[in-house]
């Protein structure tokens, strides 16, 4: 069923879509680390969904309290975030593998 | 509070406490702002302050860098009109006022116990469509505040002897 405007601004599906039309306009005069930042900002957000809808995991929430550091360092440490990263790169693979 | 404390202490917060910030605090921060030095004195600000919850929410949803939540925000605006009696430097000139009016608001809060964080990835159509802003004024800066959850550590700044030159550039202090 559609939902009504009012509360489709409360649907995190909605949310997501607005955060990624408006990264995908903002990414063309950013400057290029903010690339990177808005994906990691959708993969959290993702997280969130899922928690919200029951389809999270352990290991997944503590992937997303990394991508939460990672976001916090990138305006301080660029290279501590590409590490980061890489860690998260790691640990998500770790959970493809199972 | 010794000025260059609140200067050297100041932080970008993004993470903030679940604590409304009073109207008589935001108005103090708002009026640091038209304190600011301006070209010519034109003072080409406006500025749109927003506390309603449902209206940050709709904010947020255009602003990819406006992440956390925000007990306040002031949207920093450049009239147009009145950049032009700045002559063919005024937008330039313009665009220095509001970042120093920024400033000043977010020294302002600090010196308040509130955390802020200057903002300018948003969708400029979308929010001026959102806040009926008009025609002949940009906003340029989203400034976001609130109590903060912690307040960050510092980020590295580039060493005072590599930046300052004395006289001559390329001449550095001993």
């Amino acid at each position: 069923m559609l939902k009504s405007s009012e509360s489709i601004l409360n649907d995190p599906h909605f949310k997501l879509l607005s955060f990624l039309v408006t990264s995908a306009r903002g990414c063309l005069d950013e400057p290029q680390i903010y690339g990177p930042l808005r994906l990691l900002d959708a993969a959290q957000r993702v997280i969130e969904i899922m928690k919200e809808e029951g389809k999270s995991t352990e290991e997944i929430e503590k992937l997303e309290e990394k991508i939460e550091e990672c976001i916090d360092v990138l305006m301080y440490d660029e290279e501590e975030f590409v590490k980061l990263l890489d860690e998260i790169s790691k640990d998500l693979a770790r959970i493809i593998k199972g | 509070m010794e000025l260059i404390d609140i200067i050297k202490g100041r932080r970008a917060v993004r993470r903030f406490e679940d604590k409304p910030i009073s109207i008589e605090d935001m108005k103090k921060i708002l009026e640091a702002a038209i304190w600011a030095p301006s070209g010519s004195n034109i003072q080409p600000w406006e500025f749109i302050l927003v506390m309603d919850k449902e209206n940050i929410e709709k904010i947020k949803l255009v602003s990819p860098g406006l992440f956390g939540n925000p007990q306040a925000l002031v949207v920093v605006c450049l009239n147009k009109e009145r950049a032009k009696k700045g002559g063919k430097m005024g937008e330039e000139m313009a665009r220095l006022d509001l970042g120093i009016s920024a400033q000043n608001m977010m020294l302002m809060a600090y010196s308040l116990g509130i955390g802020s964080c200057p903002v300018v990835s948003f969708n400029k159509i979308a929010l001026k469509e959102l806040l009926n802003i008009p025609e002949h004024v940009d906003p340029v800066i989203i400034l976001i505040f609130g109590y903060p959850k912690r307040w960050p550590r510092a980020p590295r700044r580039r060493e005072f002897k590599e930046v300052v030159h004395v006289e001559e550039f390329g001449k550095h202090f001993e």
